[in-house]
């Protein structure tokens, strides 16, 4: 579903050079559900970026679900990554402004669904995830466990291929974090989807199909 | 997409408000002084009717005479002597009421049911020639309407559409000051000034020996120098044996009366502009601020599926939204100036229209400027950067 080879991620000012990524070569196949560990500042979050097609490697090859990515700011990568990718951040990135369902209708906005539909499946989207009653509040009306459901329900409304999560449970306590990482391996084992998480948390990790550990840019493991 | 922007703009509607205040008081303020200047420039652009190019007046007055037989015999010698000259190519006397002097003659009557307003003006046979009048139809006054039956008058074409259309002019008879005959129809008599609304004018005959006919109009030749006041400030001295007349240069006092209202248009022109340069400095800070503020939000949108083109039109798409309400709000209020009939007669329903036209547009054209900028960076930001910067 995804490869990634000989990835190199370099970031250069006038005076310094950093390699944030060197030579990564991972293949997650349909239906794994990966995790991706290592100390902050190793390149996870680069490489989930790059994965989906949001940063560009400085050198290598990325392939997303049969696409040989190419140009990354092209019309067509904004809507594959519409069509193919959900996202889930440690922040979760909800627009305060908006209510819960607009929240999670945003992707759906992008791919011209009409209001309607948008509607029910937004709707089916947080029955999904357990929010179905919280649907007219507003982010700042919510928990840090609700809010990261809320953000789950955006990545999975479009009914992407694959998800990518960039320390979901990070934010939150144990107990959001475990009801968190309960609806991820869901969708993981119920829809086939697949995943690839960052984290820092073992233990959340050890749940996961696989992991690939990070150091310095590099795959230690 | 056009629904979402609505929803933003309407749960931001604290934050726009600001915003939609500017934009309504910059239309309002835009629409009034668009006003005036549309009403002057039309004004403007109908022509006055007469000459003032190489056209000088000679203030005289015979009211004090003794004996009126040899004052009317003075007048008719002066004119004689200064047509004498080849510099002077028409001379004619006419009454107190003399262009650009700001007095008026007005009345009004019922005119066999039709209330007619009309200014009156007193010329005599030689006018049209001294002043180039231009005559769209009949005749000028001469010798013969000395004994006419019905006075003869001469009225402007405005006058003649509004109250006589589809009239032989042979039959028009109309009662102002008695019963008159209109023996002509001239084009256009603006003498209150380049600027001033065309009235209703009706001329009416009195030769030149007549001595309520002060003032001696003279058309020069092309090219006289300003030097030949002097010669015909010597005549005049000699025939009248006056001292206390006056010579008039009609162009002078025509430039002087524009520059009364160019000089406050031109003014309130450019504190627009200044008002307009604010709203525009506003708007693009506004816009600036919104977008360094909601730099996570453009890099999720850009993350979840917006093109850069998508994310450029959302904040020109909010921010035309509060400017199309806030001038919707402007227009309806606008627009009861000339549904009302708002200082009807003085300014046309057409120029209130076309203030309104031209603000909206403008505001609309300064608001796209503004914006074009900031949401084509906002567009360019990097969604793995932005992301992470919170």
């Amino acid at each position: 579903m995804i490869q990634l080879e000989n990835i190199t991620k370099v970031y250069q000012t006038k005076v310094i050079e950093t390699t944030a990524l060197d030579n990564i070569n991972i293949e997650v196949p349909e239906g794994e559900f990966l995790s991706i560990m290592g100390p902050s500042g190793c390149g996870k979050s680069t490489l989930l970026n790059i994965m989906g097609m949001i940063d560009e490697p400085t050198t290598g090859q990325v392939k997303v679900a049969g696409k040989l990515v190419g140009n990354y700011h092209s019309k067509a990568t904004a809507r594959f990554r519409n069509e193919q990718l959900g996202f889930i951040f440690q922040s979760f990135h909800l627009i305060n402004e908006l209510s819960v369902i607009d929240n999670v209708e945003l992707p759906l906005i992008y791919r011209k669904v009409s209001g309607k539909q948008r509607r029910q499946m937004a709707e089916a989207a947080l029955t999904q995830v357990g929010l179905s009653n919280r649907m007219k509040h507003f982010p700042s009306q919510l928990s840090g466990g609700q809010k990261q459901r809320v953000a789950i329900a955006r990545a999975i409304v479009g009914q992407p291929r694959i998800i990518l999560a960039d320390e979901p449970t990070g934010n939150l306590d144990s107990a959001m974090g475990n009801e968190i990482m309960d609806i991820l391996m869901r969708l993981n084992q119920e829809q086939g989807t697949t995943i690839v998480m960052v984290t820092h948390d073992e233990t959340m990790a050890r749940k996961t199909h696989r992991l690939v550990r990070l150091f310095d840019g590099q795959q230690v493991s | 997409m056009i629904r979402h922007i609505f929803q933003l703009v309407w749960n931001k509607k604290r934050s726009n408000a600001l915003l939609f205040l500017e934009i309504f008081f910059a239309f309002a303020i835009l629409f009034l002084v668009l006003t005036w200047v549309t009403r002057n420039l039309r004004l403007f652009s109908t022509p006055l009717g007469f000459e003032t190019e190489n056209t000088w007046i000679v203030h005289l007055d015979f009211y004090d005479a003794e004996d009126t037989l040899a004052a009317s015999a003075t007048k008719v010698r002066l004119r004689e002597e200064l047509l004498a000259l080849p510099q002077i190519e028409a001379a004619s006397y006419g009454g107190d009421v003399s262009p650009f002097s700001g007095s008026t003659w007005s009345t009004n009557n019922d005119n066999n049911g039709f209330m007619i307003q009309t200014h009156l003006i007193f010329a005599d046979e030689h006018y049209k020639d001294a002043a180039r009048l231009k005559l769209v139809q009949g005749r000028w006054f001469d010798e013969t309407d000395r004994d006419a039956r019905y006075k003869p008058a001469v009225i402007i074409k405005k006058l003649f559409d509004e109250s006589f259309e589809g009239r032989n002019l042979k039959d028009s008879v109309y009662t102002i000051n008695g019963e008159n005959k209109i023996v002509g129809v001239v084009d256009h008599y603006k003498y209150h000034g380049d600027f001033s609304p065309e009235y209703n004018v009706t001329f009416f005959y009195k030769p030149s020996s007549a001595i309520d006919m002060p003032n001696l109009h003279l058309l020069l030749a092309p090219g006289t120098p300003a030097a030949f006041e002097e010669e015909v400030n010597r005549i005049v001295a000699d025939v009248t044996g006056m001292s206390d007349f006056t010579i008039e240069h009609l162009q002078k006092s025509r430039d002087l009366d524009a520059r009364s209202v160019w000089v406050p248009m031109v003014s309130m022109l450019s504190i627009c502009g200044f008002l307009v340069l604010n709203v525009a400095l506003g708007l693009f800070g506004v816009l600036w601020y919104n977008i360094s503020k909601r730099r996570a939000e453009v890099g999720l949108r850009r993350t979840l599926g917006a093109s850069r083109t998508e994310v450029s039109l959302q904040f020109v798409g909010e921010i035309m939204i509060v400017s199309l309400l806030a001038l919707l709000l402007g227009v309806i209020f606008a627009v009861q100036l000339p549904l009302m009939g708002v200082l009807e007669g003085e300014i046309e329903a057409y120029d209130y229209y076309v203030a309104m036209g031209v603000g909206a547009a403008f505001i609309i054209g300064l608001v796209l400027l503004c914006t074009f900028y900031p949401s084509q960076e906002a567009g360019r930001l990097q969604p793995a950067i932005v992301l992470h910067e919170e």
